[in-house]
Formats: structure tokens, C-alpha cells, sequence
């Protein structure tokens, strides 16, 4: 338990500035016109307005409330991420197979504990699975192993 | 009887093959992620919107819906075997659902709840049928005006009304807004917020943001917290499941206010089934004979709340598709579907495409049916479905979700904005956002923004067409007084959603 509400400091703090720079970018950037014909930066301006005022009544009582410190678990978010990015980058030089026996791999390092036996066979059911429903059910046409196809 | 010829149409288009397939395939997956606990109906729906774009567009919404409502059969099952909600409206199911299960009657319990979601849910069905094309008729004389408040009250509604802060609510509609607003100005072919990226002048994906917040975020914000418990060590055979005489006649009452209660809650914007639940949870507690009941396995404590979800996820669908506007969040995406799909949602849905929605309505008969069977004699794989632990689960629903963004232009750039939409949604997490109403203003925003100027172009810049006529006058005065109230609650830090959950959990006792 902390002094103060930290979740909602950080949270009514970004969403002041989002909605501040929100509200700069719409008046300097797009034509605002008037009521009678609005522009296509009126709602934007309007919106970015409105956006950080509600960011300041969610920033301010928190200063006056005891709260928690949000902390994320760096585990998880950095190997799901990893995970979506290795797939991203193997499934068109790669092909769906290597594509998906990566991300399977990546993603498992999420857990503190590692069972590479059971992680291959999920890989491997899957990569089955993913050819059958996508490649061969879906008709998507991305090959199973790019190197195949040349 | 127009209505029964327009029905007979409707099952013609339900009844081919390939709905019928896909009708299955919905209510199926529905009933597993509702059993389930860890992943819900908008994960689901969100990993399966690239389809959409590889099946016509009935067919596609068929499943979809099937989806949301057999999730709403399947949420009651954990609720009742583990004590833990598989879906957040089956909440209420837990309070007499488990100690129904440790009294040894956890089969009764998982057969009435099962009846109760079928009476709800056909009951829910005929109110559909009855009321939407009513209100499609009167909604067909809104002005732009009027669609512009009725919008900005749906938004209020669903923000105040879900878990969490109200101001945190809208703050969340708001940033959807914004979201919404990035893309090419549809009057004048301004380019917003696009930076010069030519992938941003179509906007942001739709399946993008859903599959990255309520797909990768959840996913990761489970991982370490989603425990496989002990499931009861019960067998749930057919005759441990007939309920007594005495069952059937304390629950047909119950049943018929729980989908009076539903069917109320669910028509309205921004409430549905969680808050429909614990509504009538509230009820019966009320005209009880004896409330000292509840929370010690009273069976009407099970089967009005499950009557209301269910009824609530049938008449979710009247103003998504007679007004479109969506109730819920799960709602925004299938008016999301309906538009990839190049469909506009309102009043003129009915007229222009009535194989749609008399296919749908008929579908949802069908799915109903075939989740009565899927859940009666089936009950117990779904029971083993419950020993899946999660490290397995998540693997495949990544994959799924990358596999399913690359399908939808084979370009691997799509799956990187999932990811980069998974930070942000795992961002909203920590801070405690809800992830929700971002959706209802993203949908909203681009259509609020239209009936806007064009109320603003009709009365040549007078503000006064707002409160002059009628209907928009009170949206507006609904809008204000719950904005008001959002304001006072967030400085006293109290909430609709937690002030009923107050309520229900005060029968435990």
C-alpha cells in the first residue's frame, strides 16, 4: 500500500498528455471551421478537450487516496511479445511450420516452468492443426515450409 | 403473420448446409470458452473476425452470435464445479451453484441451469422477433440529431454502467474515439492522424485492436494467475442430474422474472448480462419466502440468474441491429463484422437485408437447440474440458490470433500492430482500465463524428436542435443525469457494478 493512488497518477497523467497533444495536433493540423459547417478538426479537437479533462479528474482525487504501484510482470509481456514477433518475422521467408514451432517455443518461456517435452508436442499438434485448418481447410496461401516451394 | 413468413424465410437461410455448419461451429466454441475460465466470448470472437472475410457475410454472423450466446450457457458450469465464474455473467451462479455442488447436487444444478438458459434464451428470441421491427419502424424517423444523442448515451451508458471507476469509463470511450478518428475524413478526404503511414489511411484495424487488447493482453495478464483447481470429484451422471419435483416447481417462477429481468436489461445499452444476472439475483432475494435461503444452494438462486443472462444475450441483439447501436462490447464487434462486410447497421438493416436478419433470428433458434443437446447429454466432456490447463490453452490462442491476422492480407505487418495493441491493452490492465467501452467509441466514433455535422449543416449551426425535439431532448437529459451521477461517484469512488455486487454477495451472508 503506498501514500497515494499510483495506478490512477499514471494512468490520469497519460491520458492528460494523450489528450493534450490530441487536441494540439487536431488545432495545428486540420481545419476546425465553425459550427455551421464543422471542419475535420472539430470533433478531434473537441475529443482531445475532453480527453484530458477526464484524465485530470482521474489524476487529482488520486494524489488524496492511498493506492498500489501497478507493477507488470516483465516475464510474460516480454515472451508473448517475442513469441508474436518471431512469428512475424518467419512466416513469409520461413513458411507457416517454422512459424509457428517458434512461436510455441517463444511463448513457453512465459512460465516459470520449462517442459520442453511437452512444449514439442504442442508445437508439433499444432503446426499439424495450423496446416490442416489454415493451408489445406481456409485455402490461405501460405505454404507450410517456404524452401518447398521454390 | 408477416412476422411468421419473414421466419419461414429466415430458416430457409439457416437451414443450408454451410449456416448450419457454422451455426455448430459457433455455439460449440462458445460453449467451450464459456465452460472455461481465463478466456471469454470477446477473446473469442475477436481471434475468430478474420473469417469474416473468407465467408459470406449471414454466414459469418451466425457464428459470431453463436459464439455469444453459448457462451453464456457454458459460463455456469465452472460457477457451479469450481466456484469460479467461466464467463464474468455467471458470476452470480457461484453463490448457491457450489454449494449446491458440495450437497452432492451438482448435476441438478448443472441441468437446471441448462434449463433456465434455454427458457430464458427462447423466451428472449420471441421478444426479439416481437419488438425490433417496431422499433426498426420509429427508428426510421431519427433525425441526425437524434442518432447523435442516442450514440452519446449508448457511450455513457456502457462506461458508467461496467466495472470499474466511472470516469474511468469514459476516459476509456473517449480514447476509443480518438482511436476511431485516425484514417482518411470520410466529407472532406482529410487525412487524420495517418503521419504519412499509408497503411493508416483505411484507419486502424478493427481486428487489430480487438485481437490485441482482449486477445494478447488477457493472455498475458492470465499467465501465472489462471490456476487449474481441483475439479469436484463428482460423476455427473444422467440420473444424478434429474432434478426432484420439488426443483421444478420452485424454479418455472423464478425462471419467467429472471427473463423479464434479462430481456429488460439486456435491450438496454451499456447494462447486459453480468448486470442482469445480479439484477434478478436481487429479485428473488426480495419476493423470497425465506431469503435465509440463498447462498446455502437455494436452486432459484441458479436458475433466475442464468435465465436472465441468457434471455439479456438474445435481446442485446434488438438495438444492434434495429438502431445500430451496440449494447455491449461484444455487440461493437458484430457491428464491426457487419461493416468489413460493407453492411451499414440501423433501421434500414431489416428492409434492405432481410435474409440477414431472419436468417440470424432463425439461427439462433436452431444454435439454441443444438446447445440444449450440446449441454444435457454432453455435459461431461465439458466437465474434462476443465482439466485443460492453461499451458497449453495460450499457446494456441496466440497462434490462432497471429494466424488469423496474417490471413486477412497475408502481411506480417498486421501481426506486429496485434502485438504493438497487446502492450497497450496489457498497459490498461495494470492501470486498471477497463478495455470494453475503447471498443463501443472506436466503432461509435467515426459515425457520432458523421451525424454530428450533418445535424450541425441541417440547422445551420444552432445547438438548439439538441434539446428542441423531442427524442434527442431526452437522451440528452437521460445522458446528463448519468454523467453527473459518474462524476459524484468517482469523487466518493463508489460504482453501479460494485454496488450490486454488494448487494448479491451480502445473500452469502
Amino acid at each position: 500500500m503506498q501514500r497515494r493512488d499510483w495506478t490512477d497518477i499514471i494512468g490520469g497523467s497519460l491520458l492528460l498528455i494523450f489528450g493534450l497533444w490530441f487536441l494540439w495536433h487536431a488545432q495545428n493540423h486540420y481545419n476546425l471551421g465553425e459550427l455551421r459547417r464543422m471542419g475535420p478538426g472539430a470533433f478531434p479537437a473537441g475529443l482531445g478537450l475532453l480527453n484530458a479533462l477526464f484524465g485530470l479528474l482521474i489524476l487529482v482525487p488520486a494524489f488524496f487516496r492511498k493506492g498500489e504501484m501497478p507493477v507488470p510482470a516483465i516475464r510474460p509481456l516480454l515472451a508473448i511479445i517475442a513469441g508474436g514477433l518471431s512469428f512475424a518475422f518467419l512466416i513469409e521467408p520461413a513458411g507457416l511450420v517454422p512459424a509457428t514451432v517458434a512461436l510455441v517455443f517463444v511463448v513457453a518461456l512465459a512460465e516459470q516452468k520449462q517442459r520442453w517435452l511437452r512444449t514439442a508436442i504442442l508445437a508439433a499438434a499444432l503446426s499439424v492443426m495450423a496446416v490442416l485448418v489454415f493451408t489445406k481447410g481456409l485455402g490461405i496461401p501460405v505454404p507450410a515450409f517456404r524452401w518447398w516451394s521454390y | 403473420m408477416e412476422v411468421l413468413g419473414m421466419l419461414g424465410m429466415g430458416f430457409a437461410t439457416a437451414l443450408t448446409p454451410e449456416n448450419l455448419f457454422y451455426c455448430f461451429l459457433g455455439v460449440f466454441l462458445g460453449t467451450f470458452i464459456g465452460v472455461l475460465p481465463g478466456i471469454g466470448a470477446l477473446a473469442t470472437i475477436s481471434m475468430l473476425l478474420p473469417l469474416t472475410f473468407h465467408v459470406p457475410a449471414t454466414t459469418a454472423i451466425i457464428m459470431l452470435a453463436g459464439i455469444y450466446y453459448g457462451a453464456s450457457y457454458g459460463g455456469s458450469t465452472a460457477s457451479i464445479l469450481l466456484n469460479l465464474p467461466g464467463t464474468p455473467s455467471a458470476a452470480v451462479a457461484c453463490l448457491d451453484g457450489y454449494p449446491m455442488a458440495k450437497q452432492g447436487r451438482a448435476g441438478v444444478a448443472l441441468f437446471m441451469t441448462t434449463i433456465a438458459s434455454f427458457v430464458g434464451a427462447s423466451l428472449g428470441i420471441v421478444i426479439l422477433t416481437l419488438f425490433a421491427p417496431k422499433l426498426s419502424e420509429v427508428a426510421l424517423s431519427f433525425g441526425p440529431a437524434d442518432y447523435f444523442a442516442m450514440m452519446l448515451l449508448g457511450l455513457v451508458a456502457a462506461a458508467t454502467l461496467a466495472q470499474g471507476s466511472p470516469a474511468k469509463g469514459i476516459a476509456m470511450v473517449l480514447f476509443g474515439l480518438c482511436l476511431g478518428m485516425v484514417g482518411t475524413d470520410v466529407q472532406t478526404g482529410q487525412q487524420r492522424f495517418t503521419f504519412d503511414v499509408p497503411y493508416l489511411s483505411d484507419g486502424v484495424s478493427l481486428v487489430a485492436i480487438a485481437m490485441g487488447i482482449f486477445g494478447v493482453a488477457e493472455v498475458i495478464g492470465s499467465i501465472g494467475r489462471v490456476t487449474n483447481a481441483e475439479v469436484a470429484a463428482q460423476k455427473i451422471t444422467m440420473r444424478s442430474m434429474m432434478p426432484t419435483k420439488a426443483d421444478w416447481k420452485a424454479s418455472w417462477k423464478p425462471m419467467l422474472r429472471g427473463t423479464g429481468v434479462g430481456s429488460f436489461f439486456g435491450a438496454l445499452p451499456g447494462a447486459g448480462g453480468t448486470i442482469a444476472s445480479f439484477m434478478s439475483y436481487a429479485v428473488e432475494k426480495k419476493v423470497a419466502k425465506d431469503p435465509s435461503r440463498f447462498g446455502k444452494g437455494a436452486i432459484e438462486g441458479i436458475t433466475a440468474p442464468e435465465s436472465a443472462n441468457n434471455a439479456a444475450a438474445q435481446t442485446a441483439f434488438i438495438p444492434t441491429l434495429t438502431l445500430g447501436i451496440p449494447g455491449d462490447s461484444v455487440m461493437a464487434l458484430m457491428l464491426g463484422a457487419l461493416i468489413i462486410q460493407g453492411i451499414q447497421p440501423g433501421p434500414r438493416l431489416m428492409t434492405e437485408y432481410p435474409e440477414l436478419f431472419w436468417g440470424l433470428i432463425a439461427s439462433f433458434w436452431l444454435g439454441n437447440i443444438m446447445l440444449l443437446i450440446l449441454n444435457i447429454p454432453l455435459i461431461g466432456l465439458w466437465v474434462r474440458m476443465l482439466r485443460i490447463p492453461y499451458s497449453i490453452l495460450y499457446p494456441a490462442i496466440l497462434l490462432f490470433i497471429c494466424i488469423g491476422v496474417f490471413s486477412i492480407n497475408n502481411s506480417y505487418f498486421d501481426v506486429l500492430v496485434v502485438m504493438a495493441f497487446g502492450v497497450l491493452g496489457y498497459v490498461m490492465i495494470k492501470l486498471k482500465f477497463e478495455p470494453a467501452p475503447l471498443l463501443l467509441g472506436f466503432i461509435l466514433g467515426p459515425l457520432m463524428e458523421e451525424h454530428l455535422r450533418r445535424a450541425m449543416l441541417l440547422s445551420r449551426g444552432d445547438l438548439a436542435v439538441f434539446y428542441e425535439r423531442p427524442i434527442s431532448a431526452s437522451f440528452l437529459g437521460v445522458t446528463a443525469i448519468l454523467l453527473l451521477w459518474a462524476i459524484y461517484a468517482s469523487i466518493r469512488g463508489v460504482s453501479a457494478a460494485s454496488r450490486l455486487r454488494a448487494q448479491a454477495k451480502a445473500a452469502e451472508g
